[in-house]
């Protein structure tokens, strides 16, 4: 951006006013990009959980309804903003700000096209997983703000959820981080180039009669620094088709919901009981906006899901068009760009769909889901994760001599690897679910219970 | 950044970090001295917080991304919310009746001031002070924060990590011990369904039935529900 800025207008401004403008402009289109989903998802959901139910949804306002947000938001714009006489008037105002802020942040480090990332931080993973948890501190002076007890009963229980699923979350997040070598986002897509199952191993053997349509240059490596090669590239080496990323995939997927408050997870703003949580007390715009951090949360986290597990920008054809060269490499981006859209609506799909099928969860049933089923699996997804690069990367000095593999064609070690985490995860998440799912043991006796009452 | 490089980048890089230093120290002093002074505390857990984040902002204008992002994690997204659960939880919100200055101010004010000196003024006496900088020579080497910091804690720093590690666990230990009570104590919370089956089994006991046998069998019956669930 800076430097097709520069080429416009190098001569007129001085440089840095240049470099600002260009940070604002993608800013701006980020922001502009997030909320237009937003718009489209609040009129995807209403209509999809509507066809779920046998109803028929907004479908007056426009073509389809799809006037609906738009008219939902004149009508937020021009309601009245009621602050209760007990409120605290500064925190009860500064509470949406607090969790819009941190939400719009994430959307920061993703990679959203090939070559489109509007900051390249090498610890980005991280910085996603930090900045959602700011969000929390905005729930709970909304939760407090308000001086309601249900709105802080549900920014307890919201609070509470967000810090216990943020475990599983991070740990399913830490073997993309081992598989990677880095946390720097960035990278990821590049990395999940190449066919499923076997990723980017299967090598040219002749360089002369590849041909750059099917094969490309593959240069950043899974955990080490390789010299680059040439391999088969269809674009589909998505880690969530090798069973480490599998379960890492499923793991962060449901933690996710959760962080999201998304439905088998909602019981922040269960409207059944606690009226709407921590939002009870909020009402036009302070409304739209915690509405909107809660969407381009889910936003955010489809959009990291996709991109460390499903590939991300990555997908047939990507780069196929990038290797032809010239005005071709900005189909490319423009292709990836779509595919990394297309992968976001399709995990949001699923999280209506979850809403459509599924009732809440009780807070006890959320606890223990978090901690007696995924972390346990994230846990062993570690072990596998750090096995699968010892096989596929390391040599028998790095192994100490214990395990000899320099012999083997790469494919033939991605083979091994992805047969012996399979069977661990496999095996280790039969035993986690038997565990979990074996008949509990009556904890009280009925006659000591009827004696005391 | 591309070849061409005007000489404003570099000068009005040095100034702009240098305004951003000074917004950003203004911002921690001023929540630091705030959240010693405000009288709600709930407003002070929140005054603590900004601050926080003022001190992540000054890591992140050093290039220690992982150490900003760290301090953004474990200060702003733990500690803090803990503060504000732990506050919560506590009886006298407003803490009204609380004063802020005891008697023995002057013990609090002189062991904080003596220990902050043993620290300082070893620094700033053996620090070579050379003002202005010297510009720097040539590109500094490449810093990975995160794998640097990881390194250290494998190898120079493994058992200082592992004493960490192992009080951690301790004390996590400890608050599960305070917290958990004694199963046999623990009174477990019925579901409707069992609180339902409690009333008929007591409304049983209460009416002794005119003929005892039948009344027997219901009994076994319905305890045998129990047992399966």
């Amino acid at each position: 951006m800076t430097d097709i800025l520069r080429s416009w207008i190098g001569g007129a401004l001085p440089d840095w006013l240049i470099v600002l403008i260009a940070y604002l402009l993608v800013t701006t289109i980020v922001l502009f990009y997030a909320v237009g989903n937003f718009i489209m998802m609040v009129w995807a959901e209403r209509r999809v959980v509507a066809r779920m139910q046998d109803r028929l949804g907004p479908n007056r306002v426009g073509p389809a309804g799809l006037l609906q947000p738009i008219a939902d938001a004149v009508k937020m714009f021009t309601k009245e903003d009621i602050v209760p006489r007990n409120a605290d008037r500064w925190v009860h105002l500064l509470a949406p700000i607090v969790a819009l802020a941190p939400v719009a942040m994430m959307l920061a480090v993703i990679p959203w096209g090939r070559g489109w990332e509007p900051v390249d931080l090498n610890v980005a993973l991280l910085y996603m997983v930090a900045v959602s948890a700011v969000s929390g501190v905005g729930l709970m002076m909304a939760g407090w703000g308000s001086n309601n007890k249900f709105a802080l009963l549900g920014a307890m229980r919201a609070v509470a959820q967000l810090v216990s699923y943020e475990i599983p979350a991070v740990t399913a997040l830490l073997t993309v981080v081992i598989l990677a070598g880095g946390m720097s986002l960035l990278e990821l897509p590049y990395m999940q180039a190449g066919v499923p199952i076997m990723g980017a191993t299967i090598l040219c053997g002749d360089p002369a009669g590849c041909s750059p349509l099917l094969y490309s240059t593959i240069t950043s490596f899974p955990g080490s620094p390789n010299e680059p090669v040439q391999a088969l590239d269809l674009g589909l080496g998505w880690w969530v088709f090798t069973p480490v990323g599998f379960l890492g995939f499923l793991v962060f997927f449901i933690a996710a919901l959760a962080e999201g408050e998304r439905t088998p997870f909602d019981i922040p703003e269960a409207d059944s009981e606690i009226v709407a949580g921590y939002m009870t007390e909020y009402s036009g715009m302070k409304f739209a906006t915690f509405y909107i951090a809660q969407y381009i949360l889910n936003f955010a986290l489809s959009a990291l899901a996709a991109t460390a597990f499903l590939g991300g920008w990555q997908g047939p054809g990507v780069a196929a068009l990038a290797n032809m060269g010239g005005p071709w490499v900005h189909v490319a981006a423009a292709l990836s760009a779509f595919y990394l859209l297309a992968k976001i609506w399709i995990l949001f799909f699923v999280m209506i769909w979850l809403r459509g099928a599924f009732p809440r969860l009780r807070v006890d049933q959320l606890m223990d889901f978090a901690w007696k089923l995924l972390l346990p699996l994230a846990l062993v997804n570690i072990v596998s994760a750090s096995l699968m690069v010892g096989l596929t990367q390391w040599t028998s000095a790095q192994w100490g001599g214990l395990i000899s593999l320099d012999g083997f064609a790469p494919w033939q070690r991605q083979l091994i690897a992805v047969l012996v985490t399979a069977i661990i995860n496999i095996a280790a998440a039969y035993w986690i679910l038997a565990i979990n799912q074996r008949p509990k043991q009556v904890e009280w006796d009925e006659e000591e219970l009827i004696a005391a009452s | 950044m591309g070849q061409y490089q005007s000489p404003c980048l570099v000068l009005c890089m040095n100034t702009l970090i240098t305004v951003l230093f000074l917004i950003f120290a203004a911002l921690i002093l001023t929540s630091a001295i705030m959240t010693v002074t405000v009288k709600n505390i709930v407003h002070a857990a929140l005054w603590l917080i900004s601050s926080f984040f003022g001190v992540g902002a000054l890591y992140l204008l050093m290039e220690a991304e992982f150490l900003g992002v760290a301090q953004v994690l474990i200060y702003v997204g733990a500690v803090s919310i803990l503060i504000l659960f732990a506050i919560m939880l506590t009886r006298d919100l407003e803490g009204s009746q609380n004063r802020q200055l005891t008697p023995r101010w002057w013990i609090a004010l002189i062991v904080p001031a003596a220990l902050f000196g043993l620290l300082i003024v070893p620094t700033v006496m053996t620090h070579a002070w050379q003002l202005p900088p010297p510009p720097p020579a040539g590109q500094p080497p490449a810093i990975s924060g995160a794998q640097q910091i990881g390194t250290a804690f494998m190898r120079e720093y493994f058992l200082p990590f592992q004493v960490a590690a192992i009080l951690l666990t301790v004390a996590m230990i400890g608050a599960i011990v305070i917290a958990f009570e004694e199963r046999e104590r623990r009174r477990r919370v019925l579901t409707l369904v069992e609180q339902v089956r409690l009333r008929q089994r007591q409304q049983q006991r209460q009416q002794p039935a005119p003929r005892p046998e039948p009344a027997a069998t219901a009994v076994q019956t319905s305890e045998a529900t129990g047992g399966e669930t």
